[in-house]
């Protein structure tokens, strides 16, 4: 098994390549730290190439393409999704969805407390799920949510646990929710989805022949409104 | 503020003055109708950023992309129905991302946008040529600097 993964829900852009013995090689471009406008579209296919080239690995090796679906940034997501799906189709190989909070919960597996990914959604909002840890991994233990930060902060005053919050929203958003008690702040080592995650996640399902058909994978959209445009010129 | 201008290129003189205020995450919505000047005055806001590639209509593209002293993302929603078209755009990103946004038709997703925008509504003035830009300040970020924008556009405006 030769598997490719691609992770852009962040800042961040991640490539990964792995075999069956586990991570081979990877690329990781951008971040909190690296201001300005990211630069996804510019980044990725010259990552893979360099990922390609360093690990002397021909594309036409790779057996399956993993991908984080989100919910996380928009433009972000269009190009990795865009771009795996892209990959898959010309290659002939399957793909492995992941969804990306799932990415960042998963390092924390070995926590004795709830994990809480959160994504920074922009316009003062976070994409976020609440996991329990469980032998060998975690486990969801509610719907992947978009909501205020005061809005997680509620839920995790509601459920009065322990919680360990990861994630570049979680980081974003650190002084609200350091006032929550029984939370406890992942550092920047855990502000992207991590890509030996997305190995680990993907190689398992790959085992399992658990794939999806390029055209049956989408990011998670969580952000959706019916609401129209308004055309109120008052001067008309 | 009320401030009047008498030819195209004197709209994008003040619009460039403009441009050379703003930073990173500042959102610009335009208003005005067919012809009134919303390209010209983004083209002068362009000039401002430093910005030397030319600057066309995004009505077709939706939104164009320019590099200069801070990116600029000119985006035209007129073509645009639902708040759904402005997510799908990546809108929020735009904005948050560290660029300068700049809105024609801005009135249309004004409700929707973040609090803190400026608003430059252009109007035709009483002879030919003549336009009438109106420029207010929405959020506290924008109304803290009230001041300064209004000693960047007063200055040798008519």
């Amino acid at each position: 098994m030769l598997l490719l993964g691609i992770e852009t829900a962040t800042r961040r852009v991640g490539v990964v390549l792995a075999s069956d013995e586990g991570v081979l090689g990877r690329v990781e471009l951008g971040g909190l730290a690296d201001a300005g406008a990211p630069r996804h579209a510019e980044r990725l296919v010259p990552a893979i190439q360099y990922a390609c080239a360093q690990l002397d690995l021909g594309l036409d090796r790779v057996s399956a393409i993993a991908v984080g679906v989100g919910p996380g940034m928009f433009t972000g997501l269009r190009v990795g999704v865009t771009t795996a799906k892209a990959l898959a189709q010309a290659l002939r190989v399957p793909m492995i969805p992941v969804p990306s909070l799932d990415l960042l919960a998963y390092p924390l597996r070995y926590a004795r407390s709830l994990v809480v990914p959160a994504i920074d959604a922009r316009r003062n909002e976070v994409y976020y799920a609440l996991y329990r840890t469980v032998p060998g991994g975690v486990q969801r233990a509610s719907d992947y949510e978009i909501g205020t930060p005061d809005d997680l902060v509620a839920e995790l005053e509601a459920r009065g646990e322990e919680a360990l919050l990861c994630g570049d929203g979680a980081l974003r958003f650190a002084s609200t929710f350091r006032r929550v008690e029984h939370v406890e702040l992942a550092g920047p080592a855990h502000a992207a989805p991590s890509l030996p995650a997305l190995v680990e996640l993907a190689a398992a399902r790959y085992q399992r022949e658990e794939f999806c058909a390029a055209d049956d994978v989408l990011p998670l959209y969580l952000r959706k409104s019916d609401a129209e445009l308004a055309w109120d010129r008052k001067d008309g | 503020m009320k401030i009047a201008t008498e030819s195209a290129e004197e709209t994008r003189a003040l619009a460039a003055r403009l441009g050379a205020l703003l930073g990173p995450g500042d959102l610009v919505l335009l208003v005005g109708d067919l012809g009134a000047g919303k390209t010209a005055f983004t083209q002068g806001l362009a000039r401002g950023l430093g910005v030397t590639d030319p600057v066309t209509s995004p009505t077709f593209t939706i939104v164009q992309e320019y590099a200069g002293r801070l990116p600029l993302a000119h985006v035209d929603v007129y073509r645009l129905d639902r708040v759904q078209d402005l997510h799908d755009l990546g809108f929020d990103e735009l904005v948050d991302d560290g660029r300068v946004t700049v809105v024609e038709w801005g009135d249309r997703v004004a409700q929707v946008v973040p609090t803190d925008h400026l608003v430059v509504r252009i109007e035709l003035g009483d002879a030919e040529n003549v336009r009438v830009l109106e420029v207010s300040c929405h959020g506290p970020r924008w109304r803290a600097r009230h001041e300064a924008l209004e000693r960047a556009l007063g200055d040798g405006a008519g």
